[in-house]
């Protein structure tokens, strides 16, 4: 069946008007979340920190991974910019500053709104209400999305094990916070600029150390509203870029950026069949319709046309006989006046 | 089947090509466009590059404005035996600082006058086959002239100020004038020298009473002029080119006077600072004896403090607040810090010196200080002299309140404190710690001691103490580390660090602040012995 121009963009708003009627009722499942009520977290603080890499070590310890190929008394390797690994779930990098060496820890920021848990189609992550984002691998069957929706370049993933690989990133030492343990990190710092606590105490720390000291601080808590928050926060002398930091993710959560458009993804899979195939039954029904209203005119117009004919058929041979009878009268009479004429005139 | 792939392929690789192609010619013609001559461009820095805009005050330039190099074209002359008069005209014996002319009289004049001096010049030179100017349009006016100004700011300081004033056996009306309004004319007023900047502004200011030229002009006229009239005189002169005075490498060998002598302009030598409240003496705040003569020594002119002019703080930074004082009130304009204009404000800058920093980089910037701080400076008169100190004026009791004071109390930085203090933080790991308490403290004192301003305000070994034992009031017997701070991370003491962190903030804190670079912030060891495992 061919489809007509204007039957194919009625098909298409109506799509498109389901489409629309139903995210306006997603919307409002997408309202601010501020994070699990007294949800924990760490506020690493950047003008404190020394560069000893204890919490490197102290984080291989508590998560039983292989020794580094460098021991952690190497303090060269600060300079490399590294990343995190799947045996290095922290890593610390040493920036040169104007005033001395500015260092910068990386590790899971755990967001309050995780953009890999988002990402996840099997909820191999959960959002834990302690505040730490954790992973499950029973489930998870190594698609990697994590990895890619993650702005912060996190998740990793072991390449190099054959068998059952695993995405590894930090857990902020969930199994031990939930124990009433510190994250290890946090623990082996020796000045404290790890401090662990509720994300909301946090948040307080660091404005009275911005209060305090204006000219030791940059006036922003990087995490406080990144990405929609994190429970990991950072305070910094010097602008976060210059520690490599990134400045352009604004402060939507990334599952907000995606959900407008994965919302629509029931409605598509589900909506758009049933719609577009009834859509499609009724054009059908009612061209069959049609086609049977022209078949039964058709017929009876047929009908009409050979009963005219023969009505007219009949009149005109009625017609003919006429004329023919008319033409025979008018022989014979001819023909009668023909005989009579002689003997007339032989009477005169 | 196998043609279609062939044709694929070959499309793809032709699409390549073509892409590269497009790319290698993009490139080229960006390079060409950066880079019209085929080398590197190089900028030339020079002091003495002089920006001719003149007509911009005439209204839009129709040509980008010239760079002018002033000692390339003096050195010159020089070489022809010209002087300074074949540019520049002479007016009451100062030569003017425009070219072959008094006044810029209109946008036509001005520009004949430039061009037909400097193109006449450039081509007689060439004429006589001699290295000179441009003498097409675009050899001046460039649209991106590859020369920059290193030009160095220039100022009159103490030693040069004294140099000058001792040259000239010691004739301020040499240099200092004021403004005669009923007579229109420059008057010289004894005692009422100021800096040339309190009139001097960036900009000429042209008022109806007046013309005020810009700093720029009037240091130029006053400066250059009588250099080159000395050196007319062939007496000792200072520099009349660019350079001598704007070249910083010619500054730094400018040479210096070590002890200079007081500038003398009536100021006092100690003082009660004024608060010009009607009670007097009797003021709510006790009034501040002011060494002016000791903090003079710190301070290169009269500018750091007296910023606008040499008036007393109090005729403009009245009690509540006046329109002259921009409603900066006494009370801010000599307490604000982040400004070197108020007493706190410039002794918080000398606290971020390498040997305050130890103990002040951790004193929040806006604490409340004790009350007992404030009589630091605001000193009451002793209670059984004040009738007779009264009677003998305010100078003198300015002069005497601090002595009695120190008299009474003197200086003591004995105090009974431990010789080591042992450590046993973090003793799983580590041997106790034996701080060297002591050897702490008497660093502490030594610098103090070698500094007027800390021992002026350190003068018990208590205030020193608070360096390390902070947020207890002073004492000897402070309380000790472990007092306030325990387990980290408690909700109650949101803002104390847990003791490990405490010790080793304080400890790096400060031997980073005061440079102190051994033992390495990293070195476990420097402080530490590992605990030999059993």
């Amino acid at each position: 069946m061919s489809i007509s121009r204007r039957k194919f963009l009625g098909w298409i708003g109506a799509a498109g008007l389901s489409t629309a009627v139903g995210s306006s009722a997603g919307a409002a499942t997408n309202k601010h979340f501020k994070g699990y009520p007294d949800s924990l977290g760490v506020l690493y603080d950047s003008g404190l920190c020394i560069g000893c890499r204890v919490c490197e070590d102290e984080c291989n310890k508590v998560n039983n991974l292989p020794p580094p190929d460098k021991p952690f008394t190497d303090l060269d390797v600060l300079d490399e910019k590294r990343r995190t690994t799947p045996q290095a779930y922290t890593v610390v990098n040493r920036y040169a500053g104007s005033q001395g060496p500015l260092y910068r820890k990386i590790q899971c920021n755990h967001c309050l709104e995780p953009a890999c848990a988002s990402a996840c189609f099997v909820s191999a992550f959960t959002k834990t209400k302690e505040g730490a984002v954790i992973y499950d691998p029973s489930v998870c069957v190594g698609c990697r999305y994590c990895m890619i929706a993650c702005p912060f370049e996190i998740p990793t993933y072991e390449y190099d094990r054959v068998l059952d690989p695993k995405v590894m990133k930090c857990t902020m030492c969930h199994p031990r916070i939930i124990k009433g343990l510190l994250p290890g990190c946090v623990a082996g710092c020796p000045t404290e600029a790890l401090s662990f606590g509720k994300r909301k105490n946090l948040i307080r720390i660091a404005r009275e150390r911005i209060r305090r000291y204006p000219d030791r601080y940059v006036d922003h808590i990087y995490g406080e509203h990144e990405m929609g928050g994190s429970n990991w926060l950072y305070l910094s002398a010097v602008p976060f870029r210059e520690l490599d930091m990134r400045e352009d993710l604004g402060i939507t959560p990334a599952p907000a950026l995606t959900a407008g458009a994965l919302g629509a993804v029931p409605m598509v899979i589900g909506l758009w069949p049933v719609l577009l195939t009834g859509v499609y039954a009724m054009t059908k029904r009612s061209a069959k319709v049609a086609k049977q209203e022209q078949e039964a005119t058709v017929a009876a117009a047929l009908e009409k046309a050979a009963a005219e004919a023969q009505t007219k058929l009949t009149e005109e041979l009625a017609k003919a006989e006429k004329v023919k009878e008319q033409a025979v009268d008018k022989a014979v009479k001819a023909a009668l006046e023909e005989a009579a004429k002689p003997e007339s005139e032989e009477d005169s | 089947m196998e043609k279609e792939r062939s044709l694929l392929i070959w499309a793809g690789i032709s699409t390549v090509v073509v892409f590269l192609l497009i790319y290698t010619v993009g490139v080229l013609k960006v390079e060409a466009l950066s880079n019209p001559s085929g080398q590197f461009a190089s900028y030339l820095a020079r002091p003495d590059v002089i920006t001719i805009d003149t007509l911009a005050a005439f209204g839009k330039l129709e040509r980008p404005p010239v760079l002018f190099l002033h000692d390339q074209h003096t050195d010159a002359l020089k070489e022809q035996n010209k002087d300074c008069l074949t540019c520049h005209l002479s007016e009451n014996e100062r030569l003017s600082p425009k070219l072959k002319r008094l006044e810029d009289t209109g946008s036509k004049a001005v520009m004949d006058i430039y061009h037909n001096n400097c193109i006449t010049c450039h081509a007689d030179m060439l004429a006589a086959s001699a290295k000179a100017g441009p003498i097409v349009c675009a050899g001046c006016h460039q649209e991106k002239p590859l020369i920059i100004s290193s030009r160095a700011p220039m100022g009159l300081d103490k030693s040069l100020h004294y140099r000058h004033s001792a040259a000239h056996e010691n004739k301020c009306e040499r240099c200092h004038h004021q403004y005669d309004q009923e007579n229109k004319q420059l008057i010289y007023a004894k005692d009422q020298e100021g800096t040339c900047r309190y009139c001097h502004k960036q900009k000429t200011e042209v008022a109806e009473s007046e013309k005020r030229i810009s700093m720029r002009l009037a240091s130029h006229l006053s400066c250059v002029d009588c250099h080159r009239q000395n050196l007319a005189k062939e007496m000792a002169a200072g520099p009349v080119r660019c350079s001598g005075c704007h070249d910083l490498e010619q500054q730094n060998k400018i040479a210096k006077v070590d002890q200079v002598p007081r500038m003398k302009r009536n100021q006092p030598d100690v003082v009660l600072i004024k608060t010009n409240d009607k009670e007097g003496l009797k003021t709510r705040m006790y009034r501040v004896p002011f060494s002016h003569q000791a903090h003079e020594v710190y301070n290169d002119t009269c500018r750091e403090c007296h910023h606008a002019d040499l008036k007393a703080c109090a005729d403009c930074h009245t009690l509540t607040g006046s329109e002259e004082g921009q409603f900066v009130r006494l009370e801010q304009a000599m307490h604000q810090p982040g400004t070197t204009q108020s007493c706190q404000g410039c002794h918080e800058k000398k606290q971020r010196q390498q040997n305050c920093a130890g103990c002040h980089a951790f004193l929040a910037s806006d604490r409340k200080q004790e009350s007992s701080a404030c009589l630091k400076c605001h000193m009451a008169p002793p209670p059984e002299s004040t009738g007779v100190l009264y009677q003998e004026g305010e100078m003198q009791l300015a002069r005497m309140i601090p002595e009695i004071w120190q008299a009474t109390f003197g200086i003591s930085y004995d105090v009974k404190i431990p010789e080591k203090v042992v450590i046993k933080e973090l003793s799983e790991r580590f041997e106790p710690v034996e701080f060297e308490h002591r050897k702490v403290y008497d660093y502490m004192v030594k610098n103090i001691e070698s500094d007027k301003l800390a021992g002026y305000f350190h003068q018990s070994g208590a205030t020193i103490c608070q360096g390390c034992h902070h947020n207890s009031p002073v004492s000897g017997k402070p309380p000790q580390c472990g007092s306030c701070h325990g387990k980290p991370f408690n909700e109650k003491y949101l803002h104390a660090p847990g003791l490990k962190g405490a010790y080793h903030r304080q400890c790096m804190g400060c031997h980073v602040e005061m440079g102190i670079k051994k033992p390495a912030n990293v070195e476990c060891a420097g402080c530490h012995i590992e605990k030999k495992q059993q």
